[in-house]
């Protein structure tokens, strides 16, 4: 056992190998590497699976009751200071690994399928290795400076991947916003880690939460200051885990290819904020101002996304909303104390959010058949309908999701939302309203989703449907995606190349139902881990100060029946809403819009919050650059120049006066050899 | 004095100059004997130096080592005194690689290229004996006659403003050079004369002389370094200067700023750097923050980047000014790393302005597609810039960060407006990086452009590699940079601190006008 702890290293290190490898090859030998695509697929995927080996055997072993096991070296150190790198093997460590290196592995498999026809095949098998090895590295961090250098680095991983498309303007401009957006959650973890390193002396996390208390309850550190710092670090994960007012970037991360919208942005490193959390939990638990903080954002996000959910059109846009929605839940549950409840939700959606997402990514693959390769209108759910003919498998797993996603017994979502939920009822109600309300909400846009996808007929070959859809797209944006082949999935996909190759969508190859079908399993299943009946999980991961000795076992409990029958109540509510709505259409949607007609455009419009922020910050910096470079052409340039000229006038003299004779010579010297060089030379 | 071990450092000093004597008699039909020529004489060059320091610097010395002194012209006192410690030695091989560098680089120079490989090493020389003089007057005289090949560089292979922007340099860094002269012979004069740098930094000044002097050094190494309000050459230069010397001027020249701030006003005044250093602190600060914005204001991309070097700069102010071993140890490491980083961006400006033409960012567009290399380093270039963690300026601005928010010589609010100013630099500085990327290489312009660009060669890739593998090399285990001066910076930070104990009370500023009244 011992071996696989002192190996733990090599798990980030594989897909590192593989990115490196392929990398380096793509510069040095451009050509020569993007042709050797099974190459690149072969190695990416062989080393994920290795990684994942590794992972389940240190999963294994944790299991069985090993001790947790560190590593470390010194890397920096100044005077005094040192800081030391490693690795740590512990229980959430263990539990993430196997997450992130399943879903890791599984959308893999799922790309060479997906991208199987694009140019940049090899280069997306890179950008996914690097982000595995990123992401496991942030997974295996000992302490706060090295999660905030991985952090870091599947921020870059993120932009490098939303931006995979570069000749696309809304990928450049995704990708950019992306960046930003989590620089500013990054600003507020850097000077967190700052002030509290300042104030503990430390960056392992126990000792920090420790130290922290022991300032605050002696009095050396007003518990404010302590609060500021922690709330400041929680701004990474309200950046990266897209928690208002950060979560602007995630929906447009969309515009990067389907593969890295489930691994990236739904299932890992969304998910790596409420990682952190985690890890920060001995700091954070002791200070209850945070938690409300966290918890209140979490809760207001969750009602965010699935208000907005309710009204996109884009399935994938649809999508990444709800993943906000479920950050927030996930969120919350950690803001009220629930930490083995956050981190059971965390694992649950990771498996059925990525199973979600790469089913989208199967429909619009069907859809591109029919639509031609036009995002706008193979992403467009009011030209889908009627798919689940077409595409028996996506169908099913989507469903699956769907059922997980709002809360339907026996599926894993029903397990981990439940927990949150009741957690939530037992500290704030409050806030379990807002969640409770969110999950009918939720239930309502994921049976939305589903009905307008795959049941009724398909609307893909309606014309005039078609010309409306696109009308709604600024002209821009639509030239740059529309007449461009390469960057589009699958160029010559089927064949003919024109715009209309087929009248009816088919099935995805194996390579990505595959692993559809592979994430339907643990969607279905692995919420078991954690039933009353006895919970598994909450034994394995609980908070670093609790003690739990055996599974816990509640039973069902009245409580638990209460909580979990009115929270299935109020899905099923949500469901035979949409049933109504979109599957038998006996009430109109356009009506029901029309007669909330601000509500809906608030939601249809994201709260509007992208056109506040784009005149606020984008409008705002522009202007105040702009001015700070007037201010330095006319006046600091002209003022110094003035300065600086009547200072030659005076200076130069004195100069030549007090040290003539070296500089003298040294310029003789100077000037003839110049002058021999420009007389040669000429 | 006679040295007893060979003179290497004079060797070092003196081969690329003497070097650069035979380049009027090499014989050159086609004008592609004299780069390689060049290109040898720096390899050399490099080598040597590389291996000079492995045998002979001692790792953990904080002292100068490997010196050497010959009487130069008594009559003045001038000594041919050599030396290098952990401040410079690397600095030294900073030079070495980054001149090396950008003779490769400049490969392509067809218009004069005798003269322009002949400056190229005379300045190659320049550089390494600012960094390595031990003697007063030699390293002014170095700084001197380093500044006649960066204005003829500039001044003859520009681009149309070039008379402009080489006028305006000369005169700023000859206007800022006479400061330290004048400061520089005040300290040698008073008490015993001497102009060793290591007995200078031994003297006792009086209070208000130190003062004084300290501002002399400050104008004229805050002209190079750059610092606000000096810094306008800079962009006007960079917006001239071919990439070559682009790479040169703001990979190495800028870092002669900062190794003069800490090689005279610390280790020689250290009692007027406590009174001064909040101003630094905050001259740092407006650096980060006025650079950044100018930055992002900037539609030519090399003065983006210049904008972005004064930004980057400021965080050596920042970590002078800390007084603590982690904030001089950052400055240092930031001198280092924003040399490569600077070098390395300047370079593939370079490259894309050779197929584009132009440097105006709204002109070009989806440069992507035809240079997907190019595309690809310069993307990891500005990554390193904008300080990504696994690069080389993650660890030095991590580093002036932690030295700056615990330094327990500022009260705290001011170390929390200093650090939360300095850190918003960290929002804005990928803001202008990345929609650099976005402007030139983004996007699906290039059809309307012209398709005709060819993407690096491999020389050109060659060199972005060999600038960026130490820039992750350093990221990744900053141990391997830091251990060549963590024994100097241990000792300057130790000196001004015993300063700092001499004359309690951290109402510097006030103190300041009190003295000059």
């Amino acid at each position: 056992m011992e071996t696989a702890y002192q190996l733990a290293w090599l798990i980030p290190v594989f897909p590192l190998l593989a990115a490196l490898v392929t990398g380096i090859g793509l510069i040095t030998f451009t050509k020569a590497t993007s042709r050797s695509r099974s190459l690149a697929s072969v190695l990416s995927v062989s080393s994920v699976a290795g990684s994942m080996v590794l992972s389940f055997w240190l999963l294994w072993s944790q299991i069985q009751g090993h001790d947790a096991y560190v590593q470390t070296f010194e890397w920096a150190q100044a005077g005094s200071f040192h800081l030391n790198m490693g690795f740590v093997v512990d229980h959430l460590t263990t539990m993430m690994l196997a997450v992130v290196t399943t879903v890791a592995f599984l959308v893999m498999i799922y790309t060479d399928g997906y991208m199987a026809h694009d140019d940049g095949y090899v280069r997306f098998y890179a950008y996914l290795s690097l982000f595995s090895s990123s992401m496991m590295g942030l997974v295996l961090s000992p302490n706060l400076v090295q999660i905030y250098i991985f952090w870091e680095l599947v921020g870059m991983c993120s932009y490098l991947l939303i931006g995979f498309w570069y000749d696309r303007k809304g990928a450049a401009d995704a990708c950019q916003k992306a960046f930003v957006t989590n620089r500013v959650g990054d600003f507020g973890l850097l000077l967190g880690l700052l002030g509290i390193y300042w104030a503990t002396g430390s960056f392992e996390f126990a000792e920090m939460g420790d130290r922290l208390k022991e300032l605050v309850e002696s009095g050396a550190l007003s518990s404010g200051l302590a609060a500021l710092f922690a709330i400041l670090v929680f701004m990474g994960p309200a950046a990266k885990s897209a928690q208002f007012p950060l979560h602007v970037w995630l929906p447009d991360a969309m515009e990067g290819p389907t593969p890295i919208s489930a691994l990236i942005h739904a299932a890992t490193m969304v998910a790596a904020g409420v990682f952190l959390i985690a890890r920060m939990f001995p700091v954070f638990e002791e200070l209850p101002v945070v938690m409300d903080t966290i918890a209140y954002t979490g809760a207001f996000t969750a009602f965010l996304g699935a208000s907005i959910a309710l009204t996109q059109n884009d399935i994938k846009k649809g999508l990444a909303y709800s993943t906000i929605s479920q950050l927030g839940y996930m969120v919350m549950g950690m803001g009220v104390g629930a930490y083995g409840a956050g981190l059971f939700h965390l694992m649950t959606h990771a498996y059925f959010k990525a199973m979600l997402f790469l089913g989208s990514g199967s429909v619009i693959h069907g859809m591109e058949a029919v639509v031609g390769h036009d995002p706008v209108l193979a992403q467009d759910m009011r030209a889908m309908g009627g798919l689940r003919k077409y595409m028996p498998i996506t169908s099913a797993t989507f469903l699956i999701g769907t059922l997980a996603i709002c809360g339907i017994p026996p599926f894993a979502g029903f397990w981990s939302k439940d927990e949150i939920l009741a957690s939530t009822y037992a500290v704030n109600p409050l806030l379990w309203a807002v969640g409770f309300g969110t999950a009918g909400l939720t239930a309502f846009y994921m049976f939305r989703m589903y009905f307008m996808t795959f049941e009724g007929s398909f609307r893909g070959n309606d014309g005039a449907l078609l010309a409306t859809i696109r009308a709604e797209v600024p002209v821009v944006e639509h030239h740059s995606s529309v007449h461009e082949g390469h960057g589009d999935e699958h160029s010559s996909d089927h064949g003919s190349g024109s715009v209309h190759h087929a009248h009816e969508p088919h099935e995805s190859p194996f390579t990505m139902t595959f692993p559809l079908m592979a994430l339907a399993v643990p969607s279905v299943l692995v919420g078991l881990l954690g039933t009353p009946m006895g919970n598994y999980f909450e034994a394995f991961i609980h908070a670093p100060g609790e003690a739990i000795a055996e599974v816990p076992v509640e039973g069902f409990t009245p409580e638990f029946l209460v909580m979990a029958g009115s929270s299935v109540g109020v899905g099923l509510l949500g469901i035979s809403l949409a049933v109504l709505i979109f599957l038998q259409g006996k009430i109109s949607s356009d009506k029901i819009a029309q007669s909330v007609l601000p509500l809906y455009l608030f939601s249809r419009n994201k709260w509007y919050l992208d056109d506040l922020y784009d005149r606020l910050f984008v409008t705002g910096s522009r202007r105040l650059a702009r001015q700070v470079l007037e201010v330095d052409a006319k006046i600091v340039d002209g003022v110094v120049n003035l300065a600086g000229f009547s200072a030659v006038v005076s200076g130069e003299a004195l100069k030549y006066f007090e040290n003539g004779k070296a500089q003298f010579y040294a310029l003789v010297i100077f000037i003839g050899v110049l002058g021999l060089v420009i007389f040669t030379s000429v | 004095m006679v040295t007893e071990h060979f003179p290497w450092l004079t060797a070092i000093l003196l081969f690329p100059a003497v070097a650069a004597l035979a380049v009027p008699i090499i014989p050159d039909k086609e004008g592609k004997t004299i780069r390689w020529y060049a290109l040898g004489v720096a390899l050399i060059e490099l080598l040597v130096m590389v291996t000079v320091f492995r045998q002979h610097y001692e790792l953990g010395s904080a002292s100068f080592q490997m010196s050497e002194t010959y009487p130069w012209i008594p009559a003045l006192g001038l000594n041919w005194s050599l030396a290098v410690d952990g401040l410079s030695m690397p600095l030294v091989l900073l030079t070495g690689l980054i001149t090396t560098l950008s003779i490769f680089a400049s490969w392509n120079v067809t218009n004069k290229p005798r003269l322009f490989y002949f400056l190229m090493l005379v300045l190659f020389s320049a550089q390494i004996g600012v960094f390595a003089a031990r003697d007063l007057l030699l390293f002014f005289l170095m700084w001197e006659i380093e500044l006649v090949p960066v204005y003829l560089l500039v001044s003859i292979w520009g681009g149309a403003k070039r008379l402009y922007a080489a006028t305006k340099f000369i005169l700023y860094t000859a206007a800022g050079s006479i400061f330290i002269l004048v400061a520089g012979l005040a300290m040698a004069f008073y008490g015993d004369v001497t102009f060793d740098m290591a007995v200078l930094s031994q003297k006792q000044y009086p209070y208000l002389m130190q003062l004084l002097c300290f501002a002399g050094f400050l104008v004229a190494f805050g002209v190079k370094l750059p610092i606000f309000p000096l810094h306008t050459w800079l962009p006007d230069t960079h917006g001239e200067a071919s990439a070559p010397v682009s790479m040169i001027l703001a990979g190495v020249l800028l870092k002669m700023g900062g190794y003069g701030l800490i090689r005279f006003n610390l280790e020689m005044l250290p009692d007027a750097h406590v009174v001064f250093a909040p101003i630094l602190m905050v001259l740092g600060v407006v650096n980060i923050l006025y650079g950044a914005f100018s930055a992002f204001a900037q539609v030519n991309m090399k003065r983006r980047l210049a904008y972005s070097s004064i930004s980057h700069m400021g965080f050596v102010l920042l970590g002078i000014a800390s007084f603590t071993d982690l904030g001089i140890s950052g400055a240092l490491l930031q001198m280092l790393s924003h040399g490569l980083i600077a070098a390395c961006l300047f370079f593939l400006a370079g490259v894309t302005y050779d197929r584009t033409h132009t440097l105006m960012m709204d002109e070009m567009g989806g440069v992507a597609k035809p240079m997907p290399k190019t595309f690809a380093l310069f993307t990891i270039a500005a990554m390193a810039s904008l300080a990504l963690p696994g690069m080389s300026g993650f660890v030095s601005e991590l580093k002036v960060f932690l030295g700056v928010a615990t330094s327990d010589v500022y009260g705290q609010s001011f170390r929390v407006v200093m650090t939360l100013l300095a850190a918003s630099g960290l929002i804005i500085t990928p803001i202008y990086l990345l929609s650099m990327l976005r402007q030139v290489f983004y996007g699906n312009d290039a059809a309307a452009h012209g398709q005709g660009f060819t993407d690096a060669k491999p020389r050109e890739v060659f060199i972005a590699a060999c600038l960026i593998l130490p820039i992750i090399v350093i990221g990744s285990y900053p141990k391997l940079a830091t251990q060549t001066y963590e024994a100097k910076a241990v000792a300057v930070v130790s000196e001004v601190r015993q300063a700092m104990v001499t004359m309690p009370g951290d109402a510097n500023a006030v103190r300041l006008a009190e003295t000059l009244r």
